[in-house]
């Protein structure tokens, strides 16, 4: 067998406090410093906003040839990174992946916050902000709707219906949770507060049943949205003419990239949590060696997606995919990320194969960065690197990024980090209730 | 309490009069005079009834809506009564008026909106422009709006005004010297017979900093007088240009641009011709030519020579009458090939030959093109000669006998018309540490500037579309100019002043109808049939009959021989780009404008050949030090295809110090000048330094990667394939509905043949449809706003590349890929065939930019409207101003297209496409662009679209432009080979 899911066995009640503990802290020096930063990042964040928002997008980097730039580029990373959550959450759970409890719930508040960022950004590129609600189909007194047939609404549509679900999941599968704080919490103010989002659960057998089936319901509910999301995001693209972008294999691509990402996305995260929290008993070497198994198949996945992606360019015979993507993406401006992209997409996954490495904690965690920044040199390459070099070679121009684009993308990891910590702080961020139930679950198992 | 004061009292007192004239009437004391608080000094203020205080209440709310009116105008403005006659607000005026540049005037007709002049356009009546323009002639409007001009006279750095100004014109000593742009205006003439009557010894320099006076001086060696040489080009058959831009850049190129077009325009329908160019830099009129010779200024009286000694071997030596060149020659084989080449092919063309020659060319050159076009007969068939209608066409006295007339204090006075000279002359004249010797000094300008810096007096210029005036075209062709607008300023025109010096006290409009009416044929309605027509029909000089003066030729051709010829040596041209000789400095249309070869803005650079540009081991950017004999200048080396090698290419006029926009844009390429006749010099030494600068370009590739969305082919090609592309024209097989095209259908068809892309049609849709400037760092970032481009590409061999222009904008596509990307509808199709721009739809995703692949689509970064140098008087109120984070696009003028429209629903008729004009179209001096309906069976765009020359760019995409494209067919001479 492989190694455990849980280590030490611990009785509930040791469970129930060691996952609780860190609500009860006042948060330590290394969180208080970690806060302090992220919320210096964070006012960044918002005051290049509000700088962007006063003076135009022409703050940023974007011109003509590449009207998107960062800020899409940014977009589709956040939401790319937001699918192992979901994924995690609901369609581990409908496979009954029992290694899931430990994390789920942590993935899932990424998810939600990673959502967050990248939601800000199809505001945010916008010539004007103010008109962004036009995208939503609203009773408008003109009795003027979106047009329907450009992917944009589509996004709308998708992104809100992604985050509204998420946000839900992860509230259900906190009601228990919720329940277990609000009675071991020893000030008042706490047991009001979390009673009053514990919404009632007393852990009655029919609160359980009810519960049980919201949550099901849900998963059932979310597992469309992990493939749906991304392949809408990636018709922002694939509907589009140019070359690099134009292309049927988008989506099944894109999604693969997005739980890629995703999962990488958890390892940063996690690695410093366990070691931070001492929760290595909780989230074992095999979570994380799970983890780099999946980053495996969906690093294969997406580079098989590379593959076919050239195949295509080279099959369709056409002078400007050919362009694109055998001339411009190697050897054009901004060739370093491709090369970047390549080494983090292709090349690191495939050395998890080897045993040795995937269950190296410090590798896990320098190579699940490599992941994240290979992931966000793709978009680069397919939004930026298609658009520099199109049609009509008059038009082409080579890209450069303003220092508000830089700070906006730093601004996020930022307010991404900081929406992190006060969610350890004041939330169990590992599932007090589902690892209890694992236990039980693999007390048979036990010799 | 906060209302009360005298005021307020008496308003509310019952005894006040009903009715008041001022505040003062009504409360019969001075409110001032009342202690302020007066209700906290013990006195019962009035009681604030329930009554009041909703009336307050209720008007400080409306009076609150007030102040969120937007920006009121700061000038005191005052409604029509009763309108003046003609003028019907929202309805455009047009009037006739005329420019003047070098002296020479180009009549145009100018459109005023409700008193505003808002755009320029040629006059189709007027010989030198036909209804074409140029960049000068479409920008010229800005400058009437230049936020930097003098408002009112300055005396030593104090405001001043004219009557002080007038008295120190008064007290004037005799010896007044005048420096003034070169003049043909008759009225002119008048004035400076009187001032010539009144200051006895006052002296007249023509000054212009890059003069034409080789041209007259080669006439008045080779035929005896000084004469102009117009040339018929529609009657040319095969025409060699010498370093000679005479389509683009040359006076009466309008005219010639014309003629040429319309010659071309017959190549594929049997009577062909050919356009043989030679020069340094590579010209519009050079991307148009047939056959392209790269070649040094400074060689091509050199090669003049060759084509004369080959004519004469061919036998057409009588002709020359003795001229006969000596049998020695050291020119190069190139030279050599191509002169026979072309010498051929002129001689076989007799009669219907001709060769042209820049002012930019020696004297010698002139005398040798004279001599060529005697031998083939072109005298009165493809030129004539005619009388300079300039006044001082070798300039008068010149700026160096000024230097030396100030060195010995012999000038009392000093006075500078529109010229900038301390900044314009050769730095040898040191007219910087003269001038300020003169006891009095004038300077009459628009901006403060280096001269004027040194002058006691600094009185405002008027804008030509402010004053009365008038000038002779090129051909002699009397011409008026009209003050559209009042003076926005205190200014005066140079006629003015000029009279002001004369001791005349009226103002120009009297003193140009006293000389109206000094001949007493003419009548007071043909006075006004003059200036409503813009010019006096007829009064063009007769053509002049010449004879050759044999000796001048082969003292010509003796020179030329004897002169030597360093191979290693740089040569260095200074040319005349957008900004002419600096006087467009300021005007943000033409700096923002890319250079129509180099498609540079904000700035010039020295263009370099890729070969000279290799020997040198330079790359475009790198700071080079050039410098000739002790004069030394820094300036960003620019690479471009086509130019010669081993000379270098700078535009003058940038590197202003004077106020406005053009402070500090470039540097000023007239310090290297040795001479004011100087046009180039030879054996500058060039070294590169360390420093590189970025280059604002709008177009950074000009290689086609073996694409095909333009087209181009030979003649011969094109003969047997009587097709150029027949792939990009079939129609296409798609799955989705037609458009079912009714009515009127709206297209758009361009030549690149006779498309020489001298950018006047880019100026023309910036003018026309309020297009925004966004600055040289705007360009560096490539977010250059212009509705049409037009792109330059080049084939072949980069040391002697083929240039094809193809103006780029809107396709206007029936299957438009913006439209379906767009999530809001703000970008749509119209039943005629428009694809429409809603910007108060727009909310700025720019999805339909990324999604054009004409990269067409124009986004607002910032909030460009706002920018003080394209003020809003200037803007044309029916193209809506557009805001911040919006996309924008060519409309194919939908304005005109609609007035159009409205005229004919007025009139109660159907609308005809023929009476809609695009700016672009109407400004094409060669009548490049056509516009009109594809379902108009005879009508030109279907005409065009039967052509076989006739693609549609990025056919295979299936967006179907509505925007079509002729091909470029060029007709090399085979003996050249490629």
């Amino acid at each position: 067998m492989a190694q455990a899911l849980l280590s030490n066995a611990p009785s509930d009640a040791a469970l129930n406090r060691q996952l609780l503990s860190p609500l009860w802290s006042a948060g330590g020096r290394a969180w208080r410093w970690a806060f302090a930063i992220t919320f210096a990042g964070t006012l960044l964040l918002l005051s290049l906003i509000g700088y962007t928002v006063w003076t135009g997008i022409g703050v940023w980097g974007n011109m003509i040839p590449v009207a998107w730039a960062f800020g899409i580029i940014n977009f589709v990373w956040w939401i790319g990174i937001g699918h192992a959550g979901t994924f995690i959450s609901a369609i581990l759970y409908l496979f009954e992946q029992r290694w899931r409890a430990s994390i789920n719930r942590f993935a899932e508040a990424m998810t939600l916050f990673a959502v967050a960022q990248a939601a800000l950004f199809p505001l945010l590129h916008l010539g004007r902000p103010w008109f962004g609600y036009w995208l939503f189909p609203y009773p408008s007194t003109m009795k003027i709707w979106p047009q329907v047939k450009s992917a944009l609404p589509w996004d709308a549509a998708a992104i809100s219906t992604y985050g509204l679900v998420s946000l839900l999941f992860w509230y259900v599968g906190l009601l228990p949770d919720l329940a277990a704080t609000r009675d071991s919490a020893s000030e008042l103010w706490r047991r009001r507060a979390y009673g009053l989002f514990a919404l009632g659960f007393r852990g009655s057998e029919s609160g359980w049943r009810h519960y049980r089936q919201a949550y099901l319901l849900l998963a059932g509910l979310a597992t469309p949205l992990v493939v749906s999301v991304h392949s809408i995001v990636s018709a922002d693209f694939a509907i589009g003419l140019t070359p690099g972008w134009h292309s049927t294999l988008f989506p099944p691509y894109f999604v693969a990239g997005a739980i890629y990402s995703g999962f990488a996305m958890v390892l940063t995260l996690v690695i410093p949590l366990r070691a931070l929290f001492r929760l290595q008993n909780v989230i074992t070497p095999r979570h994380l060696e799970n983890c780099a198994k999946l980053l495996l198949t969906t690093g294969l996945m997406v580079s098989y997606g590379y593959l076919i992606e050239y195949f295509l360019a080279w099959y369709s015979g056409d002078e400007y995919e050919l362009f694109q993507y055998f001339r411009a993406r190697p050897t054009g401006p901004g060739s370093s990320l491709w090369w970047l992209m390549l080494v983090g997409n292709v090349l690191v996954p495939q050395l998890f194969w080897v045993r040795r490495l995937r269950t190296n904690v410090a590798v896990l965690f320098v190579l699940s960065l490599v992941i994240n920044i290979g992931m966000w040199c793709e978009r680069f390459v397919i939004i930026v690197g298609s658009l520099q070099r199109e049609f009509l070679v008059s038009s082409w121009a080579d890209y450069r990024p303003s220092f508000v684009d830089l700070g906006i993308l730093g601004g996020t990891f930022s307010f991404f980090a900081l929406l992190f910590l006060l969610f350890v702080r004041f939330l169990p961020f590992v599932s007090a209730s589902e690892v209890k139930e694992l236990r039980h679950e693999l007390e048979p198992e036990a010799p | 309490m906060p209302f009360d004061n005298g005021i307020s009292r008496a308003l509310n007192s019952p005894l006040g009069r009903r009715y008041y004239r001022s505040l003062l009437e009504q409360g019969e004391t001075n409110p001032r005079a009342e202690p302020e608080l007066s209700s906290e000094a013990g006195e019962p203020g009035p009681q604030l009834t329930r009554r009041d205080l909703t009336a307050l209440l209720g008007a400080s709310l409306a009076l609150a809506g007030l102040t969120s009116c937007g920006q009121r105008p700061r000038e005191k403005i005052l409604p029509y009564v009763r309108a003046p006659d003609g003028v019907k607000p929202g309805v455009p005026v047009e009037y006739a008026t005329t420019m003047t540049l070098g002296g020479l005037g180009t009549g145009l007709i100018g459109t005023v909106q409700d008193g505003r002049p808002i755009k320029l356009d040629g006059n189709p009546e007027h010989p030198a422009s036909l209804g074409g323009s140029g960049i000068y002639e479409q920008a010229a409007l800005l400058g009437l709006y230049d936020p930097a001009r003098l408002t009112g006279p300055v005396h030593e750095g104090i405001p001043s005004d004219w009557h002080s100004a007038a008295e120190a014109i008064r007290g004037c000593g005799p010896r007044a010297w005048f420096v003034l742009p070169p003049q043909s205006s008759p009225l002119a003439a008048r004035l400076i017979e009187q001032i010539r009557l009144r200051l006895p010894w006052s002296r007249f320099v023509h000054y212009q900093p890059l003069p034409r006076h080789a041209v007259y001086a080669a006439a008045r060696g080779t035929f005896g007088r000084v004469l102009e040489t117009h040339y018929r080009l529609a009657n040319a058959r095969v025409a060699l240009a010498l370093d000679a831009d005479f389509t683009a850049s040359m006076p009466g190129s309008l005219r010639m641009a014309r003629e040429l077009g319309q010659r071309r325009g017959r190549n594929t329908s049997g009577s062909e011709s050919r356009l043989y160019v030679a020069e340094a830099m590579l010209s519009p009129t050079g991307s148009l030519a047939d056959q392209h010779l790269s070649l040094q200024s400074s060689r091509v009286p050199q090669l003049a020579r060759a084509v004369l000694q080959q004519l004469d071997q061919l036998g057409l030596r009588g002709k020359v009458r003795g001229a006969a060149p000596s049998a020695s020659s050291s020119t190069d084989t190139r030279i050599e090939a191509f002169a026979r080449a072309v010498a051929g092919d002129l001689a076989r063309a007799r009669g219907e030959a001709v060769v042209l020659v820049g002012e930019r060319q020696p004297r010698e050159t002139h005398v040798l093109a004279h001599a060529i076009n005697q031998a083939l007969g072109s005298f009165g068939r493809t030129l004539y000669f005619a009388e300079t209608p300039l006044l001082a066409p070798e300039g008068g006295s010149s700026l160096e006998d000024l230097a030396a007339a100030i060195a010995a204090s012999e000038v009392d006075a000093l006075v500078i018309l529109e010229e900038n000279p301390v900044f314009s002359a050769p730095p040898s004249l040191r007219l910087e540490h003269l001038l300020p010797r003169v006891p009095l000094r004038i300077h009459l300008t628009d901006v403060e500037n280096e001269t004027s810096r040194l002058c006691q007096w600094r009185l405002p210029l008027s804008h030509f579309l402010e004053s009365w005036g008038d000038a002779r075209a090129l051909d002699g062709t009397v011409s008026y100019a009209q003050p559209l607008i009042g003076a926005r300023h205190e200014s005066r025109s140079s006629l003015e002043l000029l009279a002001l010096f004369a001791g005349r006290e009226e103002g120009a409009l009297e003193l140009l109808r006293a000389l109206h009416q000094s001949d007493a044929q003419r009548s007071e309605a043909e006075w006004e049939q003059r200036l409503q027509a813009g010019f006096a029909a007829g009064s063009a000089f007769p053509p002049i009959d010449v004879t050759l003066d044999a000796e001048a030729v082969s003292s010509a051709v003796q020179a030329v021989s004897a002169s030597t010829h360093d191979d290693g040596a740089l040569e260095v041209n200074f040319t005349l780009g957008k900004v002419h000789d600096g006087r467009f400095v300021n005007n943000a249309w033409l700096l923002e404008l890319p250079h129509p070869m180099t498609k540079q803005c904000w700035g010039n650079a020295a263009v370099l050949s890729p070969a000279t540009a290799t020997r040198l081991g330079v790359e475009s950017g790198d700071v080079l030090e050039i410098a000739i004999q002790d004069r030394k200048l820094a300036v960003p080396a620019l690479i471009l295809p086509g130019h010669a090698d081993g000379a270098l290419s700078l535009d003058v006029g940038y590197g202003s110090a004077g106020d406005g926009l053009g402070h500090g844009v470039g540097v000023n390429a007239y310090v290297l000048r040795t001479g004011v006749a100087e046009h180039f010099s030879v054996g500058a030494r060039v070294e590169r330094t360390t420093m590189r600068v970025e280059l604002a370009l709008t177009q950074e590739h000009f290689r086609l990667h073996g694409r095909d969305y333009v087209k181009s082919t030979s003649l011969e090609e094109y003969r047997r394939a009587k097709r150029v592309a027949p792939e990009q024209r079939s129609p296409q097989r798609t799955l989705l509905p037609t458009v079912p095209a009714a009515g009127i259908q709206w297209a758009m068809s361009i030549d690149t043949d006779i498309c020489s892309g001298c950018s006047a049609c880019v100026v023309a849709c910036q003018a026309e449809n309020n297009v925004p400037v966004v600055g040289k760092r705007g360009v560096m970032q490539s977010r250059e706003m212009h509705w049409l481009r037009i792109d330059r590409y080049f084939e072949g061999d980069v040391n002697a590349p083929r240039v094809v222009n193809q103006p780029m904008l809107c396709q206007h596509c029936e299957k438009a890929p913006c439209e379906y990307v767009c999530p809001v509808n703000a970008t749509v199709h119209s039943p005629d065939g428009l694809n429409e721009m809603v910007y108060n739809r727009c909310i700025g995703t720019r999805f339909c930019s990324n999604n054009c692949p004409y990269k067409v689509r124009r986004f607002n970064w910032f909030d460009y409207s706002a920018e003080p140098s394209t003020p809003l008087l200037q803007k044309n109120p029916e193209v809506t101003v557009r805001e911040r984070g919006v996309m924008e696009k060519c409309t194919f003028c939908v304005q005109r297209v609609r007035r159009a429209e409205q005229r004919a629903l007025a009139e109660g008729r159907p609308s005809a496409a023929t009476e809609v004009v695009t700016a672009c179209q109407a400004a094409c001096p060669t009548q490049a662009i056509q516009f009109g309906s594809l379902a108009a069976a005879d009508g030109p765009i279907r005409r065009a679209r039967a052509d076989g020359r006739s693609y549609a760019a990025l056919h295979e995409l299936g967006t179907r432009p509505r925007v079509t494209y002729l091909a470029k067919v060029r007709n090399p001479n085979p003996e050249l080979g490629e």
